[in-house]
């Protein structure tokens, strides 16, 4: 059977190869194809030299779109409003004789860095081991920061936001169906810089555990429970995995609920679209002073719950060979961004109010939500 | 007795040689059909020169389920390429023996993305290869497990 006409002037005969033969010494052209007729039924019947040589599932899908191993990045908010409350249980505080009261400030964009790695390890068929890293600030771009007078506008307009984190990400395939996936993180976030960095004391863990099913090259989805700091301050939560794609790979689904969902569309392999939205956030720890001597907002029990809903559109596609390109469009809406008093250090877990609604917020902050904009350049896995 | 002599130093000397002299007889190891580790497609590999090329003999699910037709090579970033039939598709080029149980200088296709790779084959033993495609460097890949097929009489 001729395969394609372009290859007719390279057709050569695959069983004069198959002897192993060192006479051949003519290579063809291209050799991307075989233009002979072979009976390929002959390897429909055929057994593992090896006994008890078994398959493992894959961590991957058809269809879905690549995991980034490197990527640069630069994340805009256009301008919101930011109000900060007055500063609660301040007899608990440091210091006395400043200027706590609410204000309201605008601002022209908060923006930043996001730069992320995320190496294998181990790579093999039993076990895949990634480690990586991320460095993401967010800088605060008031329209008066003079007029600034509240102590964390004053502290955000100085100092920003800023999280470096270390993660480790295990996939083990059971059989060739069932897997388990564990992804844990260590973050450092806070106001700090880095000629005033925090003790290593203020890392913040979060883990989830995963225990899923690949029933065919299309699907695999899983059920687990997660450590996170993604709506700002902990909780333990049920997760759910759900990535597909469908037969035509035109449409398919990245879900790790509640953490991101998204509906792909598939131009081609280096092309997609997605449409959804992911949960952001972290415990910002108030380590550094604020520019102006007025208050010091140094307080080792203070942090910053910011929780945030991004909805998107996401279009990412290949620049060249494994260099693809990410824009995103979306929408940020505040979930949280109050400050908290850990006493003694120990975490307030509130369960969202389900189990425990005490401590209360020392301050209750509202931020608008502006539109934003995410570009980044990645370097995508194999 | 001379002559049994010249003879058994000629054997001698002759074996010697035949040790040492550079072979590429460990390298044919690398002939066969093997099977990656998600069972989705059976892989020949054979000799063209000097130099070791696999191409797909099996694949798990061959129809294409929107055309009905057999699977071609539909994300190949090349236009032409698009409709070249999968089976029979070269997606192991160009490895040479490395001595060492190693295959090195060589590509590898993945068909689900269109992109051609780094790689690099070694042998844990007769039955299996580690399979390490890469970008660039080794270490940004991925290794995969293949291991060896007998056809059934």
């Amino acid at each position: 059977m001729l395969f394609h006409s372009k290859f007719l002037p390279f057709t050569f005969v695959v069983a004069a190869f198959s002897t192993g033969s060192t006479i051949w010494a003519q290579v063809p052209e291209n050799t991307d194809t075989i233009i002979v007729e072979e009976d390929y039924s002959l390897y429909d019947n055929v057994e593992y030299t090896e006994e008890g040589a078994r398959r493992f599932c894959s961590p991957k899908i058809e269809g879905l779109s690549p995991a980034k191993l490197i990527s640069i990045g630069y994340d805009y908010q256009m301008g919101y409003n930011m109000s900060a409350d007055t500063l609660n249980s301040i007899q608990t505080s440091p210091g006395g004789g400043f200027n706590l009261n609410a204000q309201d400030a605008q601002l022209l964009s908060s923006h930043g860095m996001r730069i992320g790695f995320n190496i294998p390890v181990i790579a093999k068929t039993n076990l895949v081991w990634q480690l990586g890293g991320n460095y993401w600030e967010q800088r605060y771009n008031f329209a008066d920061p003079a007029s600034l007078e509240n102590p964390m506008l004053k502290t955000l307009s100085a100092y920003g936001l800023k999280t470096a984190g270390i993660s480790t990400t295990l996939f083990k395939p059971l059989n060739d169906k069932y897997f388990l996936l564990f992804q844990g993180s260590a973050d450092y976030s806070g106001n700090y810089t880095l000629k005033d960095m925090m003790p290593l004391n203020y890392l913040k863990y979060s883990a989830a555990l995963i225990y899923g099913k690949r029933p065919s090259e299309l699907k695999q989805w899983g059920v687990g429970l997660a450590r996170t700091y993604r709506v700002g301050e902990i909780n333990y939560i049920p997760v759910v995995l759900y990535n597909s794609t469908d037969t035509q790979n035109k449409w398919g689904t990245e879900i790790l609920f509640p953490a991101r969902a998204h509906v792909r569309r598939t131009i081609n392999s280096r092309n997609m679209l997605f449409a959804g939205y992911e949960l952001e956030g972290q415990s910002y720890r108030m380590w550094n002073t604020s520019s102006v001597d007025a208050y010091q907002m140094r307080d080792d029990e203070l942090e910053i719950r910011r929780g945030e809903i991004r909805l998107r559109m996401v279009y990412e596609f290949s620049l060249k060979e494994f260099i693809w390109m990410s824009i995103q469009a979306g929408y940020r809406i505040n979930y949280r961004f109050d400050m908290d008093r850990l006493m003694n250090g120990e975490e307030n877990y509130r369960a969202f109010g389900l189990i425990d609604d005490q401590p209360e917020y020392v301050m209750i902050n509202n931020l608008t939500n502006p539109l934003y904009f995410n570009i980044s350049i990645n370097l995508v896995s194999p | 007795m001379k002559k049994l002599s010249f003879i058994l130093v000629f054997s001698f000397i002759a074996t010697l040689f035949w040790s040492f002299a550079p072979t590429n007889t460990g390298g044919d190891r690398l002939i066969g059909v093997w099977e990656p580790s998600n069972g989705r497609a059976r892989v020949k590999i054979e000799k063209i020169g000097a130099k070791y090329y696999g191409k797909i003999v099996w694949i798990k699910e061959p129809i294409d389920p929107v055309t009905k037709k057999p699977k071609t090579d539909k994300n190949n970033p090349d236009p032409d390429l698009q409709k070249v039939p999968l089976m029979g598709y070269r997606m192991l080029k160009d490895f040479t023996y490395k001595g060492n149980d190693e295959w090195a200088d060589g590509t590898i296709y993945d068909a689900l993305n269109g992109s051609t790779y780094s790689c690099v084959i070694k042998m844990t033993n007769e039955n299996t290869l580690n399979i390490r495609g890469y970008i660039g460097v080794s270490v940004l890949g991925r290794t995969d497990v293949w291991k060896r097929l007998v056809v059934k009489k």
